[in-house]
């Protein structure tokens, strides 16, 4: 089963409330885990996205597309890693979710959408 | 190397690989100048590649595997054209009758293919992935792993590219063309070089070796040109920072700054190449920018310690590079140059220089080198304030993490 694990956090806060310790063993803990989930098959596709203070919004706004500059969201609303990962269960899933959360404030999981039954 | 790639299997035969490397672009050379086509010729050339690597371990090598790869390909080709009747079957019957090229003609091959890869109306990123396919000869699945992207994405750009380049005229071009073509390979290699070298932070610990692969094409393309100032160059330039890979990351694999390097983990052979090669090369032609480039990391590779480090003989090489490539990445590298000879606050002046530059102000370097020159003039506020401008904005995790790591020390 294909699902999505979000890490919600900025580097920028990160930056502004760890420790170079803590920093470090995040880092190592990041590495350690991506390396760990390509061994074991599960791994589809990760990235680090940066701080939502680079992103652009593009709304239509009477027809047009508009863009403007950031959502600017609250640290614990702002994506900054994600994780596409093939486990057995949600189970599995939890589990490493719960390795992760414990270096964000918050991740959310989701499951990837399937290809329809051929009846 | 290590290129996962269930679609080639690793040949128990040594060497199979790296022979069938090097002969794929000479044997692709000698179809495209038989049957013309570049598109349907390199297809054919990767399915005798493909051939090649599944029969050769175990059947043993055959007497000439050149002409063993050209007899297959060619085969490929026919059956492919079969259905358009009978007119390939007499090209088929004249291609039999051509003596093999020789090696200069092959050499000349091998560069006009090097030159429709980097064919000026491809897009760069087209550039590079037929580059390491048809003169590389990469398969489809490793150049997509090397670039992080899904195979079929990488298919779709390199089979749009030949596509691009079909039409083009498959021999070399004017001599007056040549140097401005000849540069755009160069800075295709360089970008392989770079893409690789970048990713060698550990953060993608299985991607495919591009350094490996630049320098390696770097070779070639020297073996072809061999009295060009900027091919020297270049390949003196990978060399030298090649070199420093071993200790470019800890243990933990965190980015380490030149300064804090362990300098016995340098790579002695290719320091050493390296600077024969640019030491030879130098004053004997135009100087160009890999040239000086090459030049100033050898200055660097040459110093027992950071402390040891010649700056004034780096500056004014900088200077150089100034007056012959102008740019901002150079004047922020000057900088650096120019702080460790007059002082950190010299430093942040010419720094000042960039403020206004979009192209500067936009990214993380310059805020990052500020940052250093800032904790070098002893004003760890405004360090640590620069150190997390520059985290937040660092395209790459490894950076940030370092710059992060920068800031978090000094905090």
């Amino acid at each position: 089963m294909k699902y999505m694990i979000m890490m919600f956090g900025t580097a920028g806060e990160m930056m502004e409330t760890q420790s170079p310790e803590w920093i470090k063993e995040m880092i190592g803990f990041m590495r350690n885990l991506d390396r760990e989930l390509v061994e074991s098959g599960e791994m589809v596709f990760n990235e680090g996205l940066q701080d939502s203070d680079a992103a652009k919004v593009v709304r239509l706004t009477d027809g047009v597309p508009v863009t403007t500059d950031g959502p600017y969201a609250e640290a614990k609303e702002s994506l900054i890693g994600f994780w596409i990962l093939d486990v057995a269960d949600e189970a599995r899933i939890l589990e490493i979710a719960g390795r992760i959360v414990r270096y964000s404030g918050m991740v959310e999981v989701r499951p990837v959408g399937v290809a329809p039954d051929v009846a | 190397m290590s290129r996962p790639d269930p679609s080639r299997p690793d040949p128990s035969l040594p060497g199979v690989e790296e022979l069938l490397r090097e002969l794929a672009p000479q044997v692709l050379g000698i179809l495209v100048r038989r049957y013309g086509r570049f598109d349907a010729c390199e297809d054919a050339v990767q399915e005798a590649l493909l051939a090649a690597a599944q029969q050769w371990p175990a059947d043993g090598l055959p007497t000439s595997p050149r002409s063993w790869l050209v007899t297959v390909a060619s085969r490929r080709l026919v059956d492919e054209w079969r259905s358009e009747g009978a007119r390939q079957r007499r090209e088929e019957a004249v291609a039999a009758l051509e003596v093999e090229p020789g090696p200069t003609e092959s050499a000349d091959d091998t560069l006009t293919l090097l030159l429709l890869c980097c064919h000026p109306a491809l897009s760069v990123p087209s550039q590079l992935a037929l580059t390491l396919r048809a003169v590389g000869g990469l398969t489809t699945a490793e150049i997509a792993a090397a670039f992080l992207v899904p195979e079929p994405t990488m298919a779709q750009r390199i089979s749009r590219a030949k596509q691009t380049v079909r039409g083009a005229r498959f021999a070399l071009p004017p001599p007056a063309e040549l140097p401005e073509r000849l540069r755009v390979v160069l800075h295709v290699l360089y970008l392989i070089f770079n893409e690789g070298y970048s990713a060698s932070s550990g953060e993608r610990a299985q991607r495919t070796d591009l350094t490996a692969e630049a320098v390696r094409l770097a070779r070639l393309v020297r073996s072809l040109v061999p009295d060009d100032g900027e091919v020297a160059g270049l390949l003196a330039l990978m060399l030298l920072t090649e070199a420093r890979r071993p200790a470019r990351t800890d243990a933990d694999g965190l980015l380490v700054s030149l300064a804090d390097q362990d300098r016995s983990r340098w790579d002695r052979d290719l320091i050493q190449e390296g600077v024969g090669l640019i030491s030879r090369t130098l004053g004997r032609g135009p100087v160009g920018p890999y040239q000086l480039q090459a030049a100033i990391a050898a200055v660097h590779d040459e110093a027992a310690s950071d402390a040891d480090t010649d700056w004034p003989q780096i500056l004014a090489l900088y200077d150089v590079l100034q007056r012959v490539s102008p740019g901002p990445v150079v004047t922020l590298n000057r900088a650096v140059a120019v702080a460790m000879v007059h002082g950190p606050l010299a430093g942040l002046a010419e720094l000042g220089t960039l403020d206004d530059d979009d192209r500067m102000t936009r990214g993380h370097r310059l805020d990052a080198v500020r940052a250093h020159l800032l904790e070098l003039a002893g004003d760890r506020p405004a360090a640590v304030a620069a150190y997390r401008r520059a985290a937040k904005r660092a395209a790459s995790v490894p950076e940030q993490h370092y710059l992060a790591l920068r800031a978090a020390r000094l905090s």
